[in-house]
């Protein structure tokens, strides 16, 4: 089953903000894996999640419950109300119109939750088709052929033809039980999760170069409106207190040696109903093209497992949460340097994002005041999780050719290849 | 817009725009403000012997800088002092700073530093003295000294470096090799194309390269009242009206230090074991290329990628070389070897341009030198300190000197490796600690690697333009 998206979005009891601030940082966070609330290791499905607090808005606070499953949503629901009963109720006894008794009500519990899911917009999954399960089996494999390969370059004498190699390596794996696995087929995709969001791409870009000359008059008023407004729009140059906001955000990254972090953001839709449904617009259609990656890449950038754009608050606001390899600033780095027109197009419909042209134009370009509005409109992550902290989008794509390669025909330029992703 | 001309050198100290290779002797005085008003008075006496970069002193040369605490001792007002970079306001001891730059760990740990740690003594000035031959800075030494101890400054440490006898740093290779050179000046004269970043990148309020101002310190008008510092550099996509402020930071840069203790028998001897025959023989051909392998080059400084199998003294300088066409996949120069890490070149993106364009944010001008005397016996332990004095500049730390320590240095992921980090100033605390030596059909990957390299001390520092003296020292 195909990997699922979607948040929590609930509003905290104002006087109920501080305890459970206290509670997602100290008993959850500081004891991530074996907290008895919140028991992460145990939900089989889940690959990411965070939870973190948006407060003190003119919308109300809210706790936000980020989570990249496994589906179907139903089985996901059951497994993590099975594990985590009592911490849901003690998160959501702190939540308004939470009605449950106690951790018992199961039924109070998942139709509070069901009634309180945000569907993303538009989302991205970096290792499509690789469930939580496959991705760890494949992990383990690469380590335990890391491993055999070490012993063979220090037993073997050296010059060993690759096919001599593969075939040991293919020896070794074929021996041993735990690894029987491996030679079941099991696709990324079946044929139609493939061809569904291509054919449905196409269909959009035929239909619009049919509708051009019915959408070009209003398409020109739309620019010209963009236009006036974009000259307008309030840029700020420095952020108040961005020196100590920014250094509490950091005192929670790059906790995983580097290897993973997380990014929450929250962004105000510029005034008026132009920008909203402009926004809507946009994020629908970065969902389409989205459908279509399956190289692990959202438009160019290669290191992002789980994102989500989510329009709420009727509209006005977006909220933004990604779970991507590497630091901040490299992340950053990709956004202006591979992606700076699609993101640019989405942020440029909400505030003080920094200058740009007819919408996808400049803007992220403009890299330290990207860079600084991107740390002003960030909000704290309390707690994060990942059930494969080590690995990168990049490295689960190499350890899933690795094993789909195994036991397939190759002649001697593929078993190079092959051998080079050790 | 800010433009780089010829009439700016002398405005900018001549640290940044030479190393003074040809002057061997140098030491670098940290000291303490204990009068602030006889600090200033120091100070505007020492402006006029600051060494800029117009020109060339053939006997000695004096430069100088300041960390946040030195900026606040000596009176900068508030506005000013938090209009700096986050990173130099913060300073490099924090825990989330260790986390990146790989000092989270018991040897590294800022607890532990000789000087700049946190239970050191807070540095306030940097004191950067460089001459021709010892009795020449013994003098200057003499001479600084008894000026700042009149001056209201206590000396905090003063770290030396000893004449080293040719450029090669104590595991035995040649050092500052790779330089980026800055455009508008005559550092791009040799320089490979690629190899070329913007005058921002290194001097604030100058064009970077992402073509904004790089972000500069600046002042209230009213505070300059002698009129000593420039406007600041126009807005060029906000919409807020230029405000009563005076730009500190144009002509100057930041400058990072830190002491790198090496231990030269640890790698010697980690790597004769290593590369041990299987009957137990030495193996000193394997040994000197493994050593070559976890550089990037070789001793003489030739790299792995234009001359793979052996040394070759004739490509000792050379710098045009990139690694996408020429080595991929590392067969040469391995990809998790020191020089690929710090900078990839063409190595890391979609296309060659694109990842030399991302890469050239990320470059430092660095400005090193060794400490210490060469052992005897480089297989024993002498139990001497020695080490380099790394000394880097740049526009912006977080994302040119903490970019490279952090997402290509101590990266685990770097460039598609699993789980190993720069051989050489990597944070290794991950227990085995591999490294991967690409090769066709099959890598070996040596394990168990030891820390050769231990931070003993550091901190960022404010190199200020002369103009940005004057001003500090009539505050």
């Amino acid at each position: 089953m195909a990997q699922m998206l979607l948040t929590f979005l609930t509003r905290v009891k104002p006087d109920k903000l501080d305890e459970l601030r206290g509670f997602l940082d100290n008993d959850i966070a500081a004891n991530l894996l074996e907290n008895p609330y919140l028991p992460f290791p145990s939900l089989t499905r889940l690959h990411f999640a965070s939870l973190f607090l948006d407060e003190g808005n003119t919308y109300g606070s809210y706790l936000v419950f980020e989570n990249n499953f496994d589906g179907p949503l139903e089985d996901y629901l059951a497994e993590l109300y099975a594990q985590a009963a009592p911490g849901l109720h003690r998160i959501y006894s702190c939540c308004l119109d939470y009605t449950a008794a106690g951790g018992a009500d199961r039924e109070v519990i998942l139709a509070y939750l069901r009634k309180h899911i945000v569907r993303p917009n538009a989302y991205h999954i970096g290792n499509v088709g690789r469930s939580v399960e496959r991705t760890l089996r494949e992990g383990g494999l690469r380590d335990r052929l890391e491993s055999f390969l070490d012993d063979f370059v220090r037993t073997e004498p050296s010059g060993q033809q690759p096919g001599f190699i593969r075939q040991k390596v293919q020896d070794c794996i074929r021996d041993e039980p735990a690894f029987a696995w491996v030679a079941q087929a099991e696709p990324r995709q079946t044929r139609l999760e493939w061809i569904k969001p291509r054919l449905k791409l196409s269909i959009l870009a035929v239909a619009a170069f049919l509708l051009l000359p019915i959408l070009l008059v209003p398409l020109i008023i739309w620019a010209v409106v963009l236009r006036y407004k974009e000259k307008r729009d309030p840029v700020p140059d420095k952020f108040d207190d961005i020196v100590r906001r920014v250094g509490g955000l950091v005192e929670r990254e790059d906790r995983t040696h580097i290897v993973q972090n997380h990014l929450a953001h929250m962004t105000v839709v510029k005034p008026g109903l132009f920008r909203r449904w402009t926004l809507r617009l946009v994020l629908w259609l970065v969902n389409f093209v989205a459908r279509t990656s399956d190289k692990g890449k959202l438009t160019g950038i290669p290191s992002i497992h789980y994102a989500h754009w989510s329009l709420i608050d009727n509209g006005r606001r977006l909220l933004f949460v990604s779970n991507f390899d590497g630091s901040w600033e490299n992340y950053l780095d990709d956004f202006i340097d591979k992606a700076s027109y699609g993101l640019t197009g989405i942020w440029s419909n909400t505030q003080h994002f920094p200058r740009t042209f007819l919408l996808f134009g400049k803007g992220a370009d403009d890299g330290n005041r990207f860079k600084a509005w991107a740390r002003d409109k960030q909000v704290y992550t309390n707690v994060w999780y990942c059930a494969y902290p080590s690995l990168t989008v990049e490295t689960i794509d190499n350890n899933s050719e690795i094993r789909e390669q195994l036991f397939t025909e190759a002649d001697e330029s593929a078993t190079r290849k092959w051998l080079w992703r050790f | 817009m800010v433009e780089l001309k010829p009439e700016h050198m002398k405005d900018i100290q001549g640290f940044v725009m030479s190393g003074y290779a040809h002057l061997p002797c140098v030491s670098y005085v940290m000291l303490r403000v204990l009068d602030v008003t006889a600090a200033r008075g120091w100070l505007s006496s020492l402006v006029s012997e600051v060494t800029t970069s117009e020109g060339k002193q053939d006997v000695w040369s004096l430069n100088v800088a300041l960390t946040h605490h030195g900026l606040t001792a000596l009176g900068l007002e508030k506005s000013a002092l938090e209009s700096f970079s986050r990173p130099f306001i913060e300073g490099m001891a924090t825990p989330h700073r260790s986390r990146i730059l790989g000092d989270n760990n018991d040897d590294n740990s800022p607890n532990n530093w000789d000087w700049g740690g946190s239970k050191s003594e807070p540095i306030d000035i940097l004191l950067l003295l460089f001459a021709q031959d010892e009795p020449t800075l013994d003098s200057l030494i003499k001479d600084q000294q008894a000026k700042y101890q009149t001056g209201g400054l206590a000396k905090v440490v003063a770290l030396g470096a000893g004449r080293q006898p040719d450029i090669h740093e104590h595991f035995g290779f040649a050092d500052g090799l790779g330089q980026p050179a800055i455009e508008g000046t005559f550092q791009t004269k040799d320089a490979p194309a690629g190899n070329v970043i913007k005058a921002g990148e290194i001097l604030l309020s100058y064009i970077n390269d992402y073509d904004q101002p790089a972000d500069s310190p600046m002042v209230s008008l009213a505070s300059d009242r002698n009129g000593l510092l420039p406007e600041p550099p126009p807005p060029t996509t906000g919409n807020s009206a230029p405000m009563a402020t005076r730009d500190l930071g144009r002509n100057g840069s930041y400058l990072v230090f830190r002491q790198l203790a090496q231990h030269v028998a640890r790698f010697c001897q980690f790597l004769e074991k290593a590369t041990l025959q299987p009957d137990g023989q030495l193996d000193p051909a394997a040994s000197t290329k493994l050593a070559a392998k976890f550089v990037g080059r070789w001793q003489s400084g030739a790299p792995l990628v234009m001359s793979p199998d052996a040394d070759n003294p004739d490509l000792a300088k050379a710098d045009d070389f990139t690694y996408r066409d020429s080595d991929e996949r590392g067969f040469k120069c391995p990809i998790g070897s020191h020089i690929r890490r710090s900078n990839p070149r063409d190595s890391l993106g979609p296309t060659a341009a694109k990842a030399r364009v991302t890469a050239n944010r990320h470059r430092i001008l660095r400005r090193g030198r060794s400490y210490g005397d060469r052992p005897k016996d480089r297989l024993v332990d002498d139990g001497v300190e020695r080490g380099l004095h790394f000394l880097c500049l740049n526009s912006d730390i977080e994302r040119q000197f903490e970019f490279v320590q952090q997402t290509w240095c101590n990266n685990p992921v770097f460039g598609g490796l699993n789980g190993e980090v720069d051989p050489l100033v990597g944070n290794l605390t991950r227990g085995d600690e591999i490294f991967t030596v690409q090769a066709d059909p099959l890598r070996t990957r040596v394990h168990n690697l030891e820390r050769f390299v231990t931070v003993k001390g550091g901190a960022y520092f404010f190199l200020p333009s002369l103009s940005a003296l004057r001003y500090l020292a009539a505050l």
